[in-house]
């Protein structure tokens, strides 16, 4: 494993390398404005273009910063190297690039990360990385320049510019710490997404960023689930849980999966507190409320100086270790742990044995219990250690009467395992699907754009997303005016879906050009890469479903209203690297398989790629690689404070860039302040 | 002015000769007479007085007291007529503030200066002002219960020793406490209040069994009724409840719902409220199972601890003064956005133990002992070799301790210190014991697994006073109870931390790891978040916040216990002890008291309408419970608005109040 994952690093690494050329390269490639080159470059810039703008509507705030600095990093770094080095012919470029090497070479690497069938997870953990370190002094560094406004002394310049040089390696050092891993997350589609998860993100940092990659209603039941195949077990994450903790429980060879779905049961307890907290053994169940009753009896249960945890008891059959008996015992729920009424004992409180505490174990329901170990129901749930992995007898199985007595034992070991945090969890799920649904007013022109953008793949992505989300009830009137607006789509999706697997919806790209990418699947260099993949895939998963799926356009499309995109200086679009937008999505392995000839197009620029090691990686890869020293600090004021420091950044640039791309880093820093605008 | 007389000595007015008894001059003493007539102002009738005792003394606090109709008259401009005064009226001149020995949650005597004149619920206001506990509606004065005459003359002398006098302590009018040494400022004179002070916010850490199993206990639910029919009525002065000077009270939380503890400027209040749930714990006045009540001992022990350990004036000077001080590192921190030397800490060199220790690996059918085994506790691992030689190469086994379970097995007198770890893996738990030589080395090594327990390495700030706490753990099994107690405050009976159920239940020397092992979740919590943790604890119960009455609902006849909880009243079948039904306030209209038959009577939602008529206690006590929950309900989390005592009034006061 390490060393499979310094090869990875290393492959990043590479690919970074090989990134700087092709920016580089391609921006120095389009200035002369009549290129006389194949129509494959010309139809790749435009792609580049709709790319560009795809990922700028798509990306989260950080995403963007991150793309912005990984840009920056790249130009500061190459410029002064590649730059003076002269653009090599680009014809040669072209040559080099049908060698058909770093296409295997990619293939490996892809297969590497996800021959792990439905679900797998990598530990990226890796002390230091060697490329995206530089990149972050470039981009840390010009952090002090305010310091020029007031002249200080050379000793004191030095001594300042030493601390923050250690500040700087100290907080890579910190950053280089940090555990990433890569994980697949299946849709209730039956496509997936892969994404780049690190140890500070909670479940709700992911399903946010699932949100905003899958065009969902960002609904409260949505949540990520872990299914134990195994054991049969499942369950979903807290908000506030840490997926790579939970996740490094696995072991290397698990079958086990993350899904992203929805479950109704997961916040129902908020929704309907009274038949929790009332109903006396779910007689009367489903009894109405008024929302002022159950504002208070939620504060009441949740805010106090103690949380309440509902009064729960009555017969359950516990599986006997190590047999396939069950037997039928009274349990009650208490704050401190599940107790059972022992033989020829009442249930008075001193009375009482402990079950089980629930410090170290989670909760999980059991699947199909009764083919699995004949249990009574296959109403069960399960209790275990999070780290445990095959049947145990540390593992105990219990099994209720009927599913609301197990969806009430469920529901009160929660409360009792994790308290406030859950209602706390609850009330910011609630305003996250509140803020999701302003965006149809903020970028109305949206479901307007991909429409028109003549019978684009994204629209049938949308809507095919959209099909799951229909039924879910939105509390929010807005969320749900924004699942109508989006439904017409639906009814085309099908045999559009047949025809064009385009990915990009936002994108402003003429009818035409979209057409045209129906035909030749577009963005290049992830097609690459993402065609090896493709193959390698053990997952028999229809790919044009997934491209659908993926591809589509990140909807939270709310970002830079298009209008805004639209001015974008066509050369400038040019200059703009095609590769890295790709690096963007971090699930880049599923782009559909691009047309060989593309693929040439696009690897003629990597020869000149310098001294960098032999296997030239797939391009996908480095982008999560790339984006870790930038998104670090996932949170909203961090963000801002890099956003004071680009102006900054964006300064230097030119000066070295020369060429487009200036051109391209404003038009990059306007998109991010207008989606800054917008969101916050 | 009253009495004008004729040559002859008649007098030739309406006025008429009045007696004023007055309490300074005894009781066997002859009245003051006052010649008044029915227009004769209150205030003039003590004017008259005050100059006829010919005392000359501070006469502010006194007022009039009528005896036979119970009452205060502390209108001065009404007149005599109008309070319907005759000649045959006995009239008390009395102070309105008597002493008290007041019995606090926290089971620590005190005498108070009380006003007798004023509803029991002005007069907590008052009490809870000078003991500095806010929300004072939320408690209550209860009678001393009736004790046996044989108990009464041992206790005295007793008691008399513990009475700590509070009456010195000079009150300073205005709402604004000003904090001197982390205390109001009038506890800060000297150190006799000083003195009180600290009764008042430190908790008790020198008790023994003997002090638990002396105390009173309910034994039944029936019992606990009993303790319920003793709350003085709100409404009423305490003079007009037949209190006398110098009688016992106690002073309880009444209403189990405490509005917004805030460890800030709650020291005494949540000093007092962990004190009342430590009790009710160890009287049994509420059940809890075995494992809650190692919770509740582990808890009581470390607050103990860190009650000797720290003089909690100290700190609270400490906190307050220091609160500019790191407000201003604050700022330092942020404006040095990463301090440098702690990151440098961070990834400085983590400390690693290493060891040669005897490890037993319990497997099926295998009846191995422990071997010696080269150890090496990194980061949240241990790793053991077959010798130190071989510490480079290949480690027989690592294991990762992050998540895992962590049993002492100590037997201080057989010198086996044994740390049992259940060590989490996909297959399974798996179990292996840690066998050390000495307490040091055991220290050591316990606490750097319960640290990995935790994710934590021994380059935590914390792993010191873990040492030090399991050493000290270990301190007290040494000195076991046989053995005799010595009187130093340091010596914690582990059996005094827990009921008497348990003490019979678990000798100390089964308790003591019990309670160790407990022990370790809370030990890094600081004192106030240790109280706020038992009393969190004590709200999870699940028979928390229930006050009980002997009842009998209409049209059944056979008594029943009727629940008042901060929610809900609840029915419970006498005889099995189940919950028959529960009503909701949420859902309740409106209830009503039958004076007469002493009836109480609700209606709730739906036309549900439930009576009952109260066995165990007067049925004013059941009418204020209700209303005064109903009360708690109505306060807002505005700080400044001023507890609205009419409302309370009202909602408890009854045929009386209106």
């Amino acid at each position: 494993m390490e060393q499979a994952c310094d090869d990875i690093d290393q492959m990043f690494s590479d690919l970074l390398g090989e990134m700087d050329l092709l920016t580089q390269s391609l921006g120095v490639e389009t200035i002369p404005p009549p290129s006389p080159k194949a129509p494959n470059t010309e139809f790749n810039f435009s792609v580049g273009f709709k790319d560009l703008n795809e990922s700028l509507n798509a990306l989260e705030d950080n995403d963007l910063d991150a793309l912005m600095a990984d840009l920056m990093a790249d130009i500061n770094e190459t410029e002064k190297k590649t730059f003076q080095a002269q653009k090599p012919p680009s014809s040669s470029q072209r040559s080099t690039f049908t060698d058909p090497e770093p296409g295997f070479s990619i293939a490996a690497s892809f297969d590497y990360q996800s021959n792990i069938p439905a679900a797998y997870t990598q530990d990226f953990e890796d002390y230091l990385p060697p490329l995206p370190l530089p990149p972050k002094l470039d981009l840390a560094l010009p952090l002090p320049p305010p310091e020029p406004s007031e002249p200080l002394s050379k000793e004191e310049l030095e001594s300042k510019a030493k601390t923050d040089k250690i500040k700087l390696a100290l907080e890579k050092m910190k950053e280089a710490k940090v555990k990433k891993l890569v994980i697949k997350v299946l849709m209730d589609d039956d496509s997936s997404k892969t994404l780049m998860v690190d140890e500070r993100q909670t479940a709700r940092d992911i399903l946010d960023n699932l949100f905003e990659k899958t065009h969902c209603d960002c609904n409260i039941d949505w949540c990520l689930y872990e299914v134990y195949q195994e054991l049969q077990i499942e369950r979903w994450f807290e908000d506030h849980e840490n997926i790579v903790d939970a996740l490094s429980g696995w072991t290397r060879d698990s079958e086990n999966k993350m899904l992203f779905l929805q479950k109704k049961e997961k916040y129902a307890v908020f929704k309907n507190p009274q038949n929790f907290y009332l109903a006396k053994k779910g007689k009367d169940a489903g009894k109405e409320m008024n929302e002022k009753n159950k504002e208070s009896l939620l504060k009441e249960s949740f805010c106090g100086t103690s949380v309440i945890v509902p009064e729960l008891e009555g017969a359950l059959y516990l599986k006997e270790d190590g047999k396939k008996s069950w037997k039928k015992r009274y349990f009650l729920l208490r704050a401190s742990g599940i107790y059972y009424v022992p033989k020829g004992k009442t249930k008075t409180s001193r009375d009482l044995a402990c079950f089980i505490q629930f410090d170290n174990v989670n909760i999980y329901y059991g699947t199909q219990y009764k083919v699995k170990f004949k249990a009574p129901t296959d109403h069960c749930f399960v209790l275990k250690h999070p780290q445990i992995q095959k049947e145990s007898q540390y593992i105990k199985y219990l099994c209720c009467d009927d599913s609301w007595t197990l969806h009430q034992w469920v529901t009160g070991i929660r409360i009792a395992k994790f308290g406030k945090t859950l209602y706390d969890n609850y009330r910011f799920a609630v305003q996250q699907m509140g803020l999701a649904s302003r965006w149809p007013n903020l970028s109305k022109v949206d479901p307007t754009v991909t429409a028109r953008s003549s019978s684009s793949g994204a629209v049938q992505a949308n809507g095919q997303i959209h099909q799951n989300v229909i039924p879910v009830i939105s509390t929010n009137p807005e969320a749900f005016k924004r699942a109508e607006d989006k439904k017409p789509n639906v009814g085309r999706k099908p045999d559009q879906a047949q025809l064009q697997p385009v990915p990009s919806s936002n994108h402003q790209q003429s009818p035409k050009v979209a057409l045209h990418a129906s035909k030749i699947p577009p963005p290049a260099p992830a097609r690459i890469s993402s065609q090896a993949y493709s193959s390698a895939l053990t997952l028999p998963s229809n790919v044009k479903n997934v491209n659908a799926n993926v591809l589509l356009p990140p909807p939270p499309s709310p970002s830079p209203p298009p209008p805004d995109a639209f001015p974008l200086p066509p050369p400038c679009n040019n200059d703009l690297p095609p590769p890295p937008d790709d690096f963007y999505d971090p699930p880049p392995d599923f782009l559909p398989p691009p047309p060989p000839c593309f693929a040439t197009g696009d690897r003629a620029q990597l020869p000149p790629g310098p001294p960098l090691p032999p296997p030239p990686p797939s391009s996908n890869q480095p982008k999560p690689f790339m984006k870790k020293p930038v998104p670090l600090p996932p949170k909203r004021q961090d963000i801002t404070s890099l956003h004071s420091e680009q102006p900054s950044l964006a300064g230097p640039t030119p000066v070295g860039g020369g060429g487009g791309q200036p051109d391209f880093m404003s038009d990059l820093m306007k998109a991010l302040q207008k989606k800054r605008g917008s969101t916050s | 002015m009253a009495g004008i007389k004729t040559a002859s000595g008649d007098y030739i007015d309406s006025s008429w000769e009045l007696n004023v008894y007055v309490e300074e001059k005894g009781p066997d003493a002859d009245p003051v007479r006052l010649r008044v007539t029915g227009d004769t102002h209150i205030g003039g009738v003590m004017l008259q007085t005050v100059d006829k005792i010919q005392l000359s003394q501070n006469w502010s606090d006194h007022a009039l007291w009528w005896e036979q109709k119970k009452m205060w008259l502390l209108k001065s401009n009404w007149t005599l007529d109008k309070y319907g005064i005759l000649a045959d009226a006995k009239l008390l001149y009395t102070p309105q503030h008597k002493p008290v020995r007041l019995l606090l949650p926290n089971m620590r005597r005190v005498l108070l200066k009380v006003s007798f004149s004023s509803p029991v619920f002005r007069a907590v206001i008052e009490i809870c002002r000078i003991l500095n506990i806010r929300h004072p509606e939320e408690l209550s004065l209860l009678r001393a219960p009736e004790e046996k005459e044989k108990k009464r003359k041992k206790d005295k002398d007793m008691e008399r020793e513990e009475i700590h006098d509070f009456t010195g302590l000079v009150f300073p009018g205005g709402s604004s406490q000003q904090l001197y040494k982390g205390m109001p400022a009038y506890f800060a004179d000297s150190p006799e209040t000083e003195e009180c002070y600290k009764v008042l916010s430190v908790s008790q850490t020198n008790l023994t069994p003997e002090h638990i199993t002396k105390i009173y206990r309910p034994g039944s639910v029936v019992d606990k009724t009993q303790i319920n029919s003793r709350w003085l009525d709100s409404s009423r002065s305490l003079m007009q409840q037949d209190v006398k000077e110098n009688d016992k009270l106690s002073l309880q939380f009444k209403y189990y719902c405490f509005f917004d503890l805030e460890p800030k400027y709650d020291i005494v209040r949540i000093n007092q409220l962990y004190e009342q749930a430590r009790w009710a714990i160890l009287l049994e006045e509420i059940d809890c199972t075995e494992e809650e009540m190692m919770v509740f001992a582990a808890l009581q022990y470390h607050i103990n601890k860190r009650s000797l350990t720290n003089d909690p004036l100290q700190q609270h000077r400490d906190s307050k003064l220091d609160d500019l001080d790191s407000a201003l590192s604050h700022l330092e921190v942020k404006l040095d956005s990463a301090t440098p030397t702690d990151v440098l800490d961070s990834i400085a060199a983590i400390p690693e133990l290493k060891d040669n220790l005897r490890i037993f690996r319990p497997k099926k059918l295998t009846l191995k002992g422990y071997k010696q085994h080269w150890v090496v506790f990194k980061d949240t691992s241990i790793s053991y070799y077959k010798s130190k030689e071989e510490a480079l190469g290949e480690p027989l086994q690592q294991l990762n301790l992050k998540g895992c379970e962590v049993v002492p097995e100590v037997n201080v007198p057989g010198q086996k210190f044994c740390v049992k770890l259940l060590v989490p893996s996909p297959e399974g738990m798996s179990e292996i014991y840690l066998r050390c030589d000495n307490e040091q080395q055991y220290a050591r090594w316990m606490a750097a697994c319960r640290l990995a327990a935790k994710g934590k390495t021994m380059a935590d700030s914390t792993y010191q006073s873990e040492i030090q706490n399991i050493l000290s753990f270990l301190m007290l099994q040494k000195s076991n109870p046989d053995c005799q107690v010595s009187a130093d405050a340091e010596n914690i009976n582990t059996q005094a931390l827990v009921s008497p159920r348990y003490q019979k239940k678990f000798k100390s020397k089964q308790l003591t790891p019990r309670i160790l092992e407990a022990h370790q979740n809370v030990a890094q919590l600081t004192l106030m978040e240790a109280k706020m943790r038992f009393i969190q604890a004590w709200q999870s119960l699940p028979d928390f916040g229930i006050s009980y009455f002997l009842v009998r609902f209409k049209g059944c006849r056979k008594d029943e216990i009727l629940g008042i909880a901060n929610n809900r009243l609840i029915r419970i079948d006498l005889s099995v002890g189940d919950v028959v039904k529960t009503w909701r306030y949420s859902n309740m209209r409106q209830w009503n008291v039958n004076w007469d038959i002493r009836q109480v009577a609700i209606e709730f939602d739906e036309h549900i309408n439930v009576a009952f008529s109260c066995i165990s206690s007067n049925c004013k006590i059941v009418h204020e419970y209700i209303g005064g929950y109903i009360f708690m309900s109505t306060r807002s989390k505005d700080q400044n608005i001023a507890l609205n005592e009419e409302l309370f009034h009202k909602l408890t006061g009854g045929h009386e109040a209106l």
